[in-house]
C-alpha cells in the first residue's frame, strides 16, 4: 500500500484535519455512552497499530498539520456549549499529538499507553455527559449552572474528570505532554511552544466547561445526585489513573 | 451639541426620580440596617415585593420545601393557611368534581416544585390533552406573527438595550459594561485603600474619568471608541441625552431606564445616592459624584460596547431590534430561546448550528420543530406536574374527565393561587409567632416593692439585650429597662487622638452637639510598639515595599499568623499586654460661654502666632512678649493698623512687617473670617444645663423610670468584638450609627450624676437619690461581657458594692454565654457557664471565624410596654424591648418618640433580615468568605463585583437553610387603642408602614385585657384570655 494511502488511513483514526472530520461527524451521531466509550478506546489504537505495522516513513510536514490540528480543535473548544461536542474535540486535539512520539520513535508499548491514559478521563467524561443529558435534557454549559448546589458529588466528579482529561498532574496526559515538552525544547523549541499553546487552551477550555455547569444560580429543581456504588466506581478509576499517571511519569522522565 | 440649562435640569430631575427606588447604602465602617425596597414603603407590601422582585431579580419569599418544614416543625400556622386557602377558594368559581382546597392544601404542603410554569407556546387544550395522553390537537393557527408581542414583551420595555442584545446574540455586554463601570467607581471612590489614585478626582466622578477614559489606550485597542461618544457634549447630562437618543429609547421611557440601568448594580448606586446627599462627608466634599455622572459613565460605556459589536452585523439599538423582531421573527425567537436560557434542552446544540449556520430555510425548517418540540415539552412537562398533584388528592380520574371549561380553571386557580402563595405563607408564620407571642405575655401591673432594687440597668432596644437582661433579672434583685442604644442623645464624638466626628445617633437625626474625648495624664511619646505597626502598615502600602519588606520582615507576620491561628485567645491577651491600653479620659460635654470659648481662641492664637515668629523671623522665645503676641493678633484680625513692638525689636521696616500680618491671616488662619468659624465651632460642643436636663429627663421618662432610684443605675451601651470582620459594626449598635454605645452611656450617666441637673430634674417630678450613682456599661454582645467603665468617679460609698455588682454581671454573662452557645456550635453541645464564656470569648478573637455571634438574626417581634409584660418568658433573644409606660405619657409625645425613632430603625433592621434570607445572594451579600474589603467603604465578592449590601450568609443562613425566620416585624404596643392609634396616626411615616403592612401592629390594653390587631384598615379585638389559641388571619390570598 502506498505510504500516503497508509498516511491517510492512519490520519483518520489519529485525527488529522481534515480527515479529523470524519471522526467527529461520526462521534455526532453517536449519542450512547457505551459506543462512544468504545471509539474513545479503540479509534487511537487503530490508528497506532496501522502505522506500527506498515512502518512508514512519516514525512516532516506531518508534525506540523499534527501540531496545528491540535491547536484548532483546542481552539475551537473555547466556543463549545455542549459537553459530548467539547468531549469529542478535546479527544481530536489529543490524539493528534501522538504523531509526535511516533515520530520520535516511541516504543509501541508506550505508545498503547500514552493512547490509553488520553482516552480514560473522555470515557469518564462521556458517562458523565449520558448522566447529565438524563438528568437535566442536555449536557450544556449556560444551560444548567450551579450543579455545584444541585448534585454536588456529581460536579466534584466531573471536575476531577475535566481536570484529568486536560492533563493536569498527576494524571497521565500531564506526564505525557510534559515529556513531549521537554522532549522538543532543545531540538524543536517552536514545537515545544505550540504545544505549551495547545495545553493552555485546553486549560482554558476546561475552566469555561467548568464555569458553565458548576457555578452560577442553581435551580430549585431537587434532583437526584450520584449514588456511592457509581462514585466508588469512578473515583477507583480516577484513583487508577493517578497511579497510572505517576508510573508512566516514572518511565518516560 | 450642547444642552440648554432647562435640558439638563430636565434629565437631572429625571434621574433623581429613577434613583428614588435605590435604597441608600452607607460605608461600611458604620454598618446601617436598611430596608433593601425602601423605595417602594409607598406601596402595599405585597406589591412592593412584586416591584422588587421584577426591579432587583430576586426571590421576596422563601422556597415551599422551606415552608414546608417550618410547617412541619409548628413555625408556621395551620389552621391560618387553611383559612387563607377557604378564603381564596370562596372567591374562585366552583369546578365542578374538584375539590378546590384540597388541591390547593396539597400543592402548599405536599408539593416541593411549583405545578404551574409559564409556557409561551402550549395552549390549556395542548396540556390537557398531554393530561388525558392523546395527541396534541393540530396546531394550525400557529405563525410566527404570534411571537411578535411576547418577543416586543421581553426584549424592549425599560429593558436595557445591551441586555436585549446579550438575550439574543450570547454576547456578554452586561458583564464588560459591569466591569468597566466597577473598575471605574473602585478608581474614583477609593477611600485610601489604592496607593495610586485616579486623577483630577476633585472635579467631579465624570469630569474625572472623562480625563481618563479619553487616554485610555486599552479601550481603543478593545475597539471602544470612547472618544467619540465623549465629543458630543461636555456634560453629564449631554452624554446622557447623546447615548439614549443614539440607541433610540424614547424619552418617555427614560425613567424606568435609568431605574434599570440604576439597579443593576444597586450597591454601586446606592452608595452614590448615599454619598450624594451625605453633604458632610469629607469624601463626598472633598471628591463629589452624583448619580448622573454614574448614569453618564455607564451609558458611555453601553454604547462603546454595542458599537464595537453591531460592527458585527448585530442590532444593537431599539429600532435594529424591533426590526429583528418583525422582520425576522423565526430567528429572533430560536435565539431568544437559546441565548436567553429558555431553550428545550434537547434541542439546544442544534438550534445553536442552525443559528450559525444563518441560512433561513434551514432557520425556518428548525423554528418550526422547535415549536413543536417545545410544545410538547411544554404541555408534558405540565401534564406530568398536574398528574403528580392530582395523585396526591387521589383525582387523578377526576382531573382526566374535566371539562375544557373546568381544565382552564382549574389551571387558572392553581396559577394565581401559586403567585401569591408566598403571602399566604408569610401571614401563616406570623400567625404562628403573634400566637407564641400573645400566650407568654403578661398584662398584669407589676407586684408593688417595699423597697428599692439594687440596680436598675438600661440596656440597648437591641434584640442581643433580651437574653442578657434575663438572665440578670435572674440572678439577683436587678430591674432592667429597654432604650434606644443612644440613650435619646444624638451627638457627635471626637475621640482622643482622632481628627474627625463620629455621629452617635440613628442615621434619621444629624446631631448638632459635639462631645470631645480629652485626658489630663501628659501628652506621651507614640508607644514604640504602634509606632512599628504604623511604619509596617505603610510599607505594605507603597508600591516597591512589598518586594522589599517580604524578604526583610515577612517572618515577622508569620509569627502574628502563628499566633491568630493556632492560639488566638493566648496570641490576643499577649498583644493586648503589648500593645498600650486606653488612657483615662474625660468627656466634655458642658457648654462653653462666649468668654470660654473666647479665651480657648485666643490662647490658640497666641500660641499659633509664638510659633510663626520662632518659624519664620527665627527670633527665640525669650525674646517674644505678651505684649507683641497681642498686637500681632489684634493686627492680623484688623483691629489694629499701627506699628507693631515686632518691628521696633527686630528692626524690620513697615513693609516686612505688613507682609508678615498678611502670611499670620492668609497661611496661619488668623482672620476675622476663620475666628468666626472656630467660634462656630466651639459653640458646638458640648451641651447647656437645660439641654442636659432635658435629655436626662426625656430618658427617663420614655421607660417610665421616674422615682424609686436604686443605688446603681447602669446605662449600658453595646458593641462587639470580632477579629478580621468588615461586617462588625453591623453588630455595633444601629442606634448609635453602627458605633458601640459606650460614649452614649458615658454622656448620660455623666449627665445624670450631676448635681445641678439632679436638681433641675426635682422640679419636673423626677426624684433622683442623693445615693444614686449612674455608671456607663459595655456590653460585648460577641462575648456577653459587661464592662463597668469611669469607675474612677464612682463615689467612694459605693465602692463597697462594686463586688457584688461584678458578681452578678459576671453571672450573667456567663449564663447568656451559655444559652447562645449552642447556636453557635457546629455540633450543640451542653456547656457549663464559665466553658461556655472561654469559648464565645475565643470567637471574638479568632480571626478565621466568620460567625463571631448572630447578631440580630432571628429578630421577630417590638414590644413597647412595661417589663412586666414579657419577664416571664423567654423571647429567644428575638425581641427589641422598649420600656415604655403609657400612664406617664399623657400627651403620648413619648410613644411618638419611640415609633418615630426606634421602631422604625428596628423596621429596617427587620427588612433587612427579611430579604437577606429569602435571597442572599441578590438582597444580601453572599458568603464572606470570598469577600474583600473595596476602597475602604464596603465589601465585593471575589476581585470584582457590585458592592455587597445586604447581610453576609453566615449572619442569616446555617447550613444553607435560614436560621432567620423571615417574618414582618410584630409590634406590640401596651396602651389603650386610642391612645396607640392616635400616636400612630400621628406619624406619617410609621402609619403608612402599618397601613401597607410593612408592619404587624397588635396593640394590647392593659386594662380591658383585649389584644386588638391591625387588619387591613381595621383593628380586631381579642380578649386575651381567648389569645391561648391563635387568631385566625381574615386576609385571603388577594386573587
Amino acid at each position: 500500500m502506498p505510504d500516503l494511502l497508509i498516511i491517510l488511513l492512519a490520519g483518520l483514526f489519529l485525527p488529522l484535519f481534515p480527515l479529523s472530520m470524519v471522526f467527529n461527524a461520526l462521534l455526532d451521531r453517536i449519542q450512547h455512552p457505551w459506543l462512544r466509550s468504545v471509539l474513545f478506546i479503540a479509534w487511537p489504537f487503530n490508528g497506532l497499530f496501522i502505522l506500527l505495522y506498515s512502518q512508514v516513513n512519516l514525512p516532516d510536514w506531518l508534525l506540523a498539520l499534527a501540531l496545528s490540528t491540535s491547536a484548532l480543535y483546542a481552539f475551537r473548544m473555547l466556543s463549545l456549549r455542549e459537553v459530548n461536542q467539547w468531549n469529542q474535540f478535546l479527544a481530536t486535539s489529543l490524539w493528534s499529538l501522538l504523531w509526535l512520539p511516533v515520530m520520535q520513535d516511541t516504543p509501541p508499548a508506550l505508545l498503547y499507553g500514552y493512547a490509553i491514559g488520553m482516552s480514560v478521563p473522555l470515557v469518564l467524561l462521556a458517562f458523565l455527559s449520558a448522566g447529565l443529558v438524563r438528568r437535566f435534557g442536555a449536557a450544556y454549559t449556560g444551560l444548567t449552572t450551579g450543579l455545584a448546589r444541585t448534585i454536588p458529588r456529581y460536579s466534584g466528579l466531573l471536575v476531577t474528570v475535566v481536570v484529568a482529561a486536560i492533563a493536569t498532574p498527576l494524571f497521565p496526559s500531564f506526564f505525557i505532554m510534559l515529556h513531549l515538552v521537554v522532549d522538543s525544547l532543545s531540538v524543536m523549541p517552536l514545537v515545544a511552544m505550540a504545544l505549551l499553546l495547545i495545553w493552555l487552551l485546553w486549560s482554558w477550555a476546561g475552566a469555561q466547561l467548568i464555569q458553565g455547569l458548576i457555578v452560577g444560580r442553581a435551580s430549585d429543581i431537587k434532583i437526584a445526585d450520584m449514588g456511592n456504588t457509581t462514585i466508588t466506581l469512578y473515583s477507583m478509576v480516577l484513583i487508577a489513573l493517578v497511579v497510572g499517571g505517576i508510573i508512566l511519569g516514572g518511565v518516560i522522565l | 451639541m450642547t444642552l440648554s440649562l432647562g435640558r439638563r435640569l430636565s434629565i437631572r430631575s429625571m434621574i433623581y426620580v429613577a434613583g428614588e427606588q435605590i435604597p441608600y447604602f452607607w460605608p461600611m465602617r458604620t454598618f446601617i440596617h436598611h430596608n433593601p425596597l425602601h423605595g417602594l414603603e409607598d406601596l402595599p407590601f405585597e406589591q412592593a415585593v412584586q416591584e422588587g422582585k421584577r426591579l432587583f431579580r430576586g426571590h421576596v419569599f422563601l422556597r415551599r420545601p422551606v415552608y414546608q418544614e417550618y410547617l412541619q416543625q409548628g413555625k408556621v400556622n395551620h389552621d391560618d393557611l387553611t383559612a387563607q386557602v377557604a378564603a381564596f377558594v370562596a372567591k374562585r368559581d366552583n369546578i365542578p368534581g374538584i375539590d378546590l382546597q384540597q388541591w390547593l392544601m396539597a400543592l402548599l404542603t405536599q408539593t416541593e416544585q411549583k405545578v404551574v410554569f409559564r409556557h409561551n407556546i402550549a395552549s390549556d387544550a395542548d396540556i390537557q390533552a398531554a393530561v388525558n395522553g392523546q395527541q396534541l390537537p393540530q396546531e394550525d393557527a400557529f405563525t410566527p406573527a404570534t411571537l411578535v408581542p411576547y418577543l416586543r414583551h421581553e426584549l424592549l420595555g425599560d429593558r436595557p438595550v445591551y441586555d436585549a442584545v446579550d438575550a439574543l446574540y450570547g454576547t456578554a455586554i452586561g458583564a464588560e459594561l459591569d466591569e468597566l463601570v466597577i473598575k471605574s467607581c473602585l478608581d474614583f471612590f477609593d477611600e485610601g485603600q489604592s496607593v495610586w489614585s485616579m486623577p483630577g478626582r476633585k472635579r467631579g466622578f465624570f469630569r474625572a474619568w472623562r480625563e481618563v477614559a479619553n487616554r485610555n489606550i486599552r479601550l481603543y485597542l478593545r475597539g471602544m471608541h470612547i472618544q467619540d461618544i465623549l465629543a458630543a457634549d461636555d456634560t453629564p447630562e449631554g452624554v446622557i441625552a447623546h447615548v439614549m437618543s443614539t440607541l433610540g429609547i424614547p424619552e418617555d421611557r427614560w425613567v424606568h431606564y435609568f431605574t434599570r440601568e440604576l439597579a443593576q448594580l444597586h450597591g454601586w448606586a446606592g452608595f452614590i445616592r448615599w454619598r450624594w446627599n451625605a453633604k458632610n462627608y469629607y469624601w463626598s466634599q472633598r471628591y463629589p459624584a452624583d448619580l448622573i455622572d454614574l448614569i453618564a459613565v455607564r451609558l458611555t460605556f453601553a454604547l462603546a460596547l454595542l458599537s464595537e459589536r453591531g460592527r458585527k452585523d448585530i442590532a444593537t439599538t431599539v429600532s435594529e431590534i424591533e426590526e429583528a423582531i418583525e422582520g425576522n421573527t423565526m430567528e429572533t425567537f430560536l435565539r431568544y430561546e437559546l441565548f436567553g436560557k429558555r431553550i428545550v434542552p434537547a434541542m439546544a446544540r442544534r438550534v445553536e448550528q442552525t443559528l450559525a449556520r444563518a441560512n433561513p430555510s434551514r432557520t425556518k425548517k428548525v423554528f418550526h420543530e422547535y415549536v413543536e418540540c417545545k410544545r410538547q415539552h411544554e404541555a408534558g412537562n405540565q401534564a406530568d406536574r398536574l398528574h403528580r398533584l392530582a395523585l396526591r388528592v387521589d383525582q387523578t380520574e377526576t382531573l382526566e374527565s374535566l371539562s375544557p371549561e373546568g381544565f382552564n380553571d382549574l389551571l387558572d386557580s392553581l396559577r394565581l393561587f401559586e403567585r401569591y402563595e408566598g403571602m399566604a405563607w408569610l401571614r401563616a408564620m406570623e400567625a404562628q409567632a403573634i400566637s407564641t407571642l400573645l400566650s407568654g405575655v403578661n398584662p398584669a401591673p407589676p407586684e408593688p416593692r417595699k423597697k428599692r432594687p439594687f440596680v436598675q440597668s438600661l440596656f440597648c432596644i437591641d434584640t442581643r439585650s433580651e437574653r442578657i437582661r434575663r438572665h440578670l433579672e435572674g440572678v439577683g434583685d436587678y430591674h432592667t429597662y429597654g432604650i434606644a442604644g443612644f440613650f435619646g442623645v444624638p451627638l457627635s464624638f471626637m475621640e482622643l487622638g482622632k481628627g474627625s466626628e463620629m455621629h452617635l445617633a440613628p442615621v434619621l437625626l444629624t446631631p448638632k452637639n459635639l462631645v470631645l474625648e480629652m485626658t489630663v495624664a501628659d501628652a506621651e511619646d507614640v508607644h514604640p510598639v504602634t509606632a512599628l505597626e504604623k511604619a509596617m502598615h505603610e510599607l505594605k502600602e507603597s508600591v516597591f515595599g512589598p518586594f522589599v519588606t517580604v524578604e526583610a520582615i515577612g517572618l515577622l507576620f508569620g509569627f502574628d499568623m502563628v499566633g491568630k491561628t493556632l492560639m488566638p485567645q493566648t496570641y490576643n491577651h499577649w498583644r493586648k499586654r503589648v500593645f498600650r491600653k486606653k488612657r483615662s479620659t474625660h468627656l466634655l460635654i458642658d457648654k462653653l460661654d462666649r468668654e470660654q470659648a473666647d479665651s480657648i481662641l485666643r490662647t490658640v492664637q497666641r500660641a499659633v502666632i509664638i510659633m510663626a515668629i520662632e518659624q519664620d523671623l527665627d527670633l527665640e522665645a525669650e525674646r517674644i512678649s505678651d505684649d507683641m503676641v497681642r498686637e500681632l493678633r489684634e493686627a492680623a484680625l484688623g483691629r489694629h493698623s499701627e506699628a507693631t513692638e515686632l518691628a521696633s525689636t527686630l528692626d524690620i521696616s513697615k513693609q516686612q512687617e505688613r507682609e508678615f500680618v498678611l502670611r499670620l491671616r492668609d497661611t496661619y488662619q488668623i482672620n476675622a473670617a476663620y475666628t468666626q468659624l472656630q467660634m462656630e465651632r466651639l459653640a458646638r460642643i458640648g451641651f447647656s444645663l437645660d439641654e442636659q436636663v432635658g435629655f436626662v429627663s426625656q430618658a427617663l421618662r420614655s421607660i417610665g423610670l421616674t422615682r424609686n432610684f436604686s443605688r446603681f443605675v447602669l446605662l449600658v451601651g453595646h458593641g462587639s468584638s470580632s477579629e478580621n470582620n468588615p461586617y462588625e459594626s453591623a453588630l455595633d449598635c444601629g442606634a448609635c450609627g453602627g458605633n458601640h454605645g459606650l460614649v452614649s452611656a458615658r454622656v448620660l450617666a455623666q449627665m445624670a450624676n450631676k448635681k445641678e441637673v439632679r436638681r433641675k430634674l426635682r422640679t419636673q417630678g423626677i426624684d433622683i437619690a442623693d445615693d444614686t450613682w449612674f455608671v456607663a456599661v459595655l456590653h460585648n454582645t460577641t462575648t456577653d461581657e459587661l464592662e463597668l467603665n469611669d469607675l474612677d468617679h464612682i463615689p467612694s460609698t459605693h465602692i463597697f458594692y462594686i463586688d457584688r455588682l461584678r458578681n452578678g454581671l459576671l453571672a450573667a454573662s456567663r449564663l447568656c454565654a451559655q444559652e447562645r452557645l449552642p447556636d453557635l456550635q457546629i455540633k450543640p453541645q451542653h456547656r457549663e457557664p464559665a466553658v461556655a464564656y472561654r469559648e464565645v470569648e475565643r470567637n471574638a478573637m479568632d480571626w478565621s471565624q466568620v460567625r463571631p455571634e448572630w447578631g440580630l438574626s432571628r429578630n421577630a417581634y417590638m414590644i413597647i410596654g412595661r417589663r412586666s409584660l414579657t419577664r416571664d418568658m423567654s423571647l429567644e433573644g428575638r425581641s427589641f424591648l422598649h420600656s415604655y409606660d403609657y400612664r406617664q405619657d399623657p400627651r403620648q409625645r413619648l410613644l411618638e418618640n419611640i415609633i418615630t425613632g426606634p421602631l422604625v430603625v428596628a423596621q429596617w433592621i427587620n427588612m433587612e433580615h427579611y430579604f437577606s434570607t429569602v435571597d442572599n445572594e441578590r438582597f444580601g451579600s453572599s458568603s464572606k468568605v470570598y469577600h474583600n474589603v473595596a476602597g475602604r467603604f464596603g465589601v465585593m465578592t471575589g476581585g470584582l463585583s457590585d458592592l455587597r449590601t445586604g447581610l453576609p450568609s453566615q449572619t442569616v443562613l446555617n447550613k444553607g437553610m435560614p436560621y432567620h425566620e423571615p417574618l414582618r416585624l410584630i409590634t406590640l404596643i401596651e396602651a389603650p387603642l386610642e391612645f396607640a392609634q392616635n400616636a400612630v396616626e400621628s406619624v406619617v411615616a410609621v402609619r403608612n408602614l402599618v397601613a401597607n403592612d410593612w408592619i404587624r401592629l397588635l396593640v394590647i390594653d392593659p386594662v380591658k385585657q383585649i389584644v386588638y390587631t391591625y387588619n387591613k384598615g381595621e383593628w380586631d379585638a381579642q380578649p386575651l384570655s381567648d389569645v391561648k389559641t391563635p387568631s385566625l388571619a381574615k386576609e385571603s390570598i388577594t386573587p
